[in-house]
């Protein structure tokens, strides 16, 4: 019995061990965000009612910059299309390596899983999308990424339900981009009705194209 | 020279190229970072652990710091004048039912909320138009309700502006503080 727990010990040891080994990161330069760092934990400290997150929530809109365009009257009808996300940051670490893994799902940002607002209805690989909210998620692969767009909302990002599963398509992945520290989700316009959804982090581009 | 020059436009094809990628993805991370707060208060992590209640509403709203500033009553937050409670954008508040606010009921749906700040007295304003940036393009003609409650001052200074809910008898109050101030309004459902 003795013998057991001094194993148990060993292994338990070994395990924090692994951990702490896995979780470093390397430094790199980033002092930058070392000071986002000290400002947030500050300000964890000094806000009463709800401290700020080190993953700060951002929204995107299709058409891109929509709000600057109603601000300058450029745009009369509304928008389309919104994506609500948070953003991690890679602080050292590889997106492959070190924390998200080809075939397991991925809620495409951190927290609360990402919200798609889909205004009007859009059209993704011949298939209709009908107006409404949406959770995204993705099972990224080694060439391109599964996007799941999924009916359960409102809900933290790690419980995802397949079976909510409103459409899942295939978008195409480029790498060796230039690099991107915070995960980033924006839309772009092409010619016609045409447009994309983009996400990329580190060196990986994923682009999902629409008709609206 | 003919293969010089194109390999030179080539070169000037791609670093413009690249840079124009680059451009499109410095998305940076914003000074005031957005935030959602839900009611009830954290229902996307009660819904994880399988809650059975249904979300009521939500505030999507940026969070400028304090940072060391005088705010309320100077260029920053002017008295008397609509200010977006947030930064950036306008603050949206979503209502996923039907509510009432000093007793108007509201449709479930996706509004602005704007607050005019006085020294003792905060009107919020729930208005029609949504989508858009600041309080720039404030049109009082799509109103839907307004409200104004004294302000409670705080002893110690809320960095980031926050807006929360807190559960009530009939429903709950919108809470929202920066520095040392604070104010409330109840809304029903």
């Amino acid at each position: 019995m003795k013998l057991h727990k001094r194993w148990f010990l060993f292994l338990l040891i070994c395990i924090t061990a692994c951990n702490s080994n896995t979780v470093e990161t390397p430094a790199i330069d980033t002092t930058k965000l070392l000071k986002t760092h000290e400002i947030i934990n500050n300000l964890q400290e000094t806000n009463p009612l709800a401290t700020l997150d080190i993953s700060p929530m951002d929204m995107s809109y299709f058409p891109p910059n929509y709000q600057q365009m109603r601000m300058s009257d450029t745009i009369k009808e509304g928008p389309v299309l919104r994506v609500i996300y948070s953003r991690p940051h890679l602080q050292g670490r590889k997106l492959f390596q070190d924390f998200l893994k080809y075939g397991q799902p991925w809620r495409l940002g951190a927290n609360e899983s990402t919200e798609l607002d889909v205004f009007e209805p859009i059209i993704v690989q011949g298939r209709k999308l009908p107006k409404g909210r949406y959770t995204l998620y993705c099972i990224p692969k080694e060439d391109e990424w599964i996007i799941a767009i999924n009916s359960n909302v409102d809900v933290w990002g790690l419980k995802i339900d397949s079976t909510k599963d409103v459409m899942r398509v295939k978008a195409p992945v480029s790498r060796n981009n230039p690099a991107i520290e915070y995960f980033t989700i924006v839309f772009e316009k092409a010619d016609g009705r045409n447009g994309s959804l983009v996400m990329g982090w580190q060196d990986i581009i994923a682009r999902l194209a629409f008709k609206y | 020279m003919k293969i010089m020059k194109k390999i030179i436009l080539l070169a000037a094809t791609i670093f413009l190229g690249s840079q124009i990628l680059l451009a499109q993805f410095s998305v940076p991370v914003d000074k005031s970072p957005l935030d959602v707060s839900y009611y009830p208060v954290n229902y996307p992590s009660m819904k994880l652990r399988g809650t059975k209640e249904v979300p009521v509403m939500r505030v999507l709203y940026s969070r400028p710091y304090k940072n060391g500033r005088e705010l309320f009553g100077t260029n920053i937050v002017p008295y008397d004048k609509v200010w977006r409670l947030g930064a950036n954008e306008a603050t949206e508040i979503d209502f996923f039912t039907d509510v009432t606010v000093n007793g108007k009921k509201i449709d479930k749906g996706r509004y602005t909320l704007y607050c005019i700040p006085q020294e003792n007295e905060w009107t919020f304003i729930i208005n029609r138009e949504t989508d858009i940036w600041g309080s720039f393009k404030y049109d009082e003609s799509k109103d839907v309700v307004r409200v104004s409650v004294p302000v409670k001052e705080v002893k110690e200074p809320i960095e980031s502006l926050t807006i929360t809910f807190e559960k009530t008898a009939s429903g709950a109050n919108l809470l929202a503080g920066w520095d040392k101030k604070t104010a409330s309004f109840p809304i029903n459902f």
